[in-house]
């Protein structure tokens, strides 16, 4: 089953696919229409700054078992097996925060939402695109990261891919890790514009 | 294999449920106290404060017994364990063999000791049962009086006040949650209350309670009488232990478990608010009484009890409330004793509507209580359940941008 896997050492911040995120969660699919609506659809993604200001995609990482899951107060989180993913249940979520304790990723976000109950807050996460996915469509950060820092593939690939970069890596002469010009480029412009500024 | 478990609550059924995972075929039957369908106990709260009805309560389907090949033993107590015959005693005379045994009995309300208890209108705050009796009395009430600050009895007050009741909290110690949260955020609690009319007495208790069939008037030991309609009774709760024998089964406050939940006796294991295991930050033996870690023992419990050697790291207090306009967060210890040789970094405070409190030992965080902007509180909680030595400076922790990236890199 394919996954979409986070590559942060690519990643350049400009938060692409959070915009992509909230589109593809809100009512009417277009960031055009997505951002006059109430309540305003928002990202399941989030991209943070690391210690040095790099960006940082953070998600779900659908644990199995799931911590959330196991601290839900109210039996609203659960496996969606055929599509390997952990989801929240809109109309069962009570808001209590409990799962936000559990995730050791911090990646749960409380608030209205426009595919959950009118005037209520709860829970919302990640959940794989599985409407996008049910389309054939390819989960909506994937299909807007440029920078190849989220990618949609087979777990056992995506392994075997990081394993061989690590590798090469650690010996020398060898290809160095494959971060594109641009983006290495754009990385070290933000290190020297930190050290400038002297954090 | 015959598996029996005793307590149909969240450890009860989560460890039936693993059993189940790994033995298709095991016999394996529950005896339980409640009639109702395996429920959310927390979510009582919400219900009394009119944010959730009654009918969501239930977690698992209305076929949970039948879906899961159980045979259940519901409407009464076990109240005896034959250690060397492998049976449990019910009230009613009926004996059950069992080859594994789990005991998931849960925690009842520690008992009030006061005088006119059987007035009507009084109520401890336990089960589903209670809060429907609760709900019921709400019809006609103005005023109530709730007894307890720690975490039920300032649900009960926060739920009452939510329903528009004038509510009066006698506490004991000097602001609610005082075993949960520091005092800096004990005041931002309290101060939220009473902010939205919350009254509260605090270094006292109820001694009596008057009224003509109802209650009436609570008196405390202060000697001040306080006009009510209703009273919740939240204490605290004591582990249901009663109907162990304690010259066969290790008992402290709860029932004395090893790393594998397995208690003193052998093939006899616990998990739950009534199984006392290791509390990871204090480094020592602890009943933390919570749904999350109720539901992983009973987890764990389950997958040894059906063969499969799973070890608990302990566990941990750790609670979230949401508070009118503030959200809170505590996990591990947040008051360290003087002498404990803990670092306390802060940050923020009351008129910041901002507040962070980290409690270190050494380079292993050990306590932390967030005030609002609790979504990364998951990570911080990770770091101490896995006493993972902290590398970065405190002070990184408690900015209000931190996040998981920050501890990569
Ligand atoms: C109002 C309220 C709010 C709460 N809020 C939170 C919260 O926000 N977060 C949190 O983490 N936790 C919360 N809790 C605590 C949480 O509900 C418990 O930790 C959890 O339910 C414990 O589950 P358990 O299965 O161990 O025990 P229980 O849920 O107590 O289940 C034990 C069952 O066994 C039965 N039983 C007892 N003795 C016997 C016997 N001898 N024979 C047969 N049956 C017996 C009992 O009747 C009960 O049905 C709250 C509790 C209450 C009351
Ligand atoms: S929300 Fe957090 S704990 Fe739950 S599955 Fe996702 S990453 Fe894991
Ligand atoms: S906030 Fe919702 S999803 Fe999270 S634990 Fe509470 S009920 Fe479950």
């Amino acid at each position: 089953m394919k996954q979409v896997v986070v590559h942060p050492e690519r990643c350049v911040g400009c938060m692409q696919c959070m915009l992509a995120c909230a589109t593809a969660h809100s009512r009417s699919l277009t960031l055009f229409a997505a951002v006059q609506e109430t309540p305003q659809p928002k990202p399941r993604i989030h991209v943070g700054a690391g210690r040095f200001n790099e960006g940082f995609p953070n998600r779900c990482r659908h644990c199995d078992p799931a911590p959330c899951q196991m601290a839900c107060l109210a039996g609203a989180i659960y496996r969606r097996d055929s599509m390997d993913t952990v989801m929240i249940n809109p109309d069962r979520c009570i808001n209590c925060a409990s799962c936000a304790m559990a995730c050791p990723y911090g990646v749960i976000r409380f608030h209205e939402d426009p595919l959950g109950p009118v005037g209520h807050a709860i829970a919302v996460k990640c959940d794989n695109c599985s409407a996008r996915v049910a389309k054939g469509q390819v989960p909506a950060c994937v299909e807007v990261c440029k920078a190849g820092a989220l990618t949609y593939e087979e777990m056992d690939a995506a392994m075997r891919r990081k394993t061989r970069t690590v590798a090469r890596s650690m010996s020398v002469d060898t290809d160095p890790p494959a971060i594109p010009a641009g983006v290495a480029l754009l990385k070290s412009i933000k290190q020297s514009e930190l050290q400038l500024s002297g954090s | 294999m015959k598996h029996v478990i005793i307590g149909n609550g969240i450890a009860g059924v989560c460890a039936a449920e693993a059993i189940r995972i790994l033995d298709a075929t095991a016999d394996i039957t529950m005896i339980g106290d409640e009639t109702f369908p395996p429920y959310s106990r927390p979510m009582i709260s919400h219900v009394l404060d009119g944010s959730q009805p009654h009918s969501k309560l239930p977690i698992r389907s209305d076929h949970f017994y039948d879906e899961l090949k159980i045979t259940p033993l519901l409407g009464q107590r076990a109240s005896a364990i034959d250690v060397d015959n492998k049976q449990v005693h019910l009230a009613d005379g009926t004996r059950v063999n069992f080859e594994r045994l789990l005991i998931a009995t849960g925690a009842d309300p520690r008992p009030l000791k006061a005088e006119g208890l059987d007035l009507k209108n009084i109520f401890y705050m336990r089960t589903q049962d209670h809060v429907k009796q609760q709900v019921a009395a709400l019809d006609g009430a103005r005023r109530a009086v709730v007894l307890g600050g720690g975490l039920v009895g300032f649900k009960a007050a926060y739920g009452l006040l939510k329903r528009g009741l004038e509510v009066t909290m006698l506490i004991t110690s000097g602001y609610p949650l005082s075993m949960q949260v520091d005092q800096t955020a004990g005041h931002m609690i309290l101060d939220e209350l009473v902010h939205h009319g919350l009254k509260v007495e605090v270094g006292v208790s109820a001694c009596a309670f008057e009224g003509n069939g109802s209650v009436q008037v609570a008196v405390t030991d202060a000697g001040t009488r306080l006009p009510c309609d209703m009273v919740i009774v939240g204490k605290g709760v004591l582990p249901a232990r009663t109907f162990i024998p304690k010259d066969r089964i290790d008992l402290d406050l709860g029932v004395v478990v090893d790393d594998h939940l397995q208690t003193s006796a052998p093939d006899i294991y616990a998990a739950g608010d009534v199984a006392e295991s290791v509390d990871i930050a204090r480094a020592c033996r602890w009943v933390n009484a919570l749904w999350p870690e109720a539901a992983s023992q009973g987890r764990v419990a389950g997958l040894n009890m059906a063969g499969r050697p799973v070890a608990y790291p302990g566990s941990l207090s750790r609670n979230v409330m949401r508070v009118f306009g503030l959200d809170v967060l505590t996990v591990g210890n947040a008051n360290p004793q003087e002498d404990a040789g803990c670092r306390v970094v802060e940050t923020g405070g009351a008129d910041k509507k901002y507040y962070r409190h980290l409690v270190l030992k050494d380079d292993i965080l050990v306590g932390v209580v967030m005030i609002n902007r609790i979504e990364q509180g998951g990570v911080l909680r990770s770091l101490i359940e896995n006493r993972i030595p902290i590398r970065l400076p405190p002070e990184i922790l408690i900015t209000p941008g931190f996040n998981f990236g920050r501890l990569l890199s």
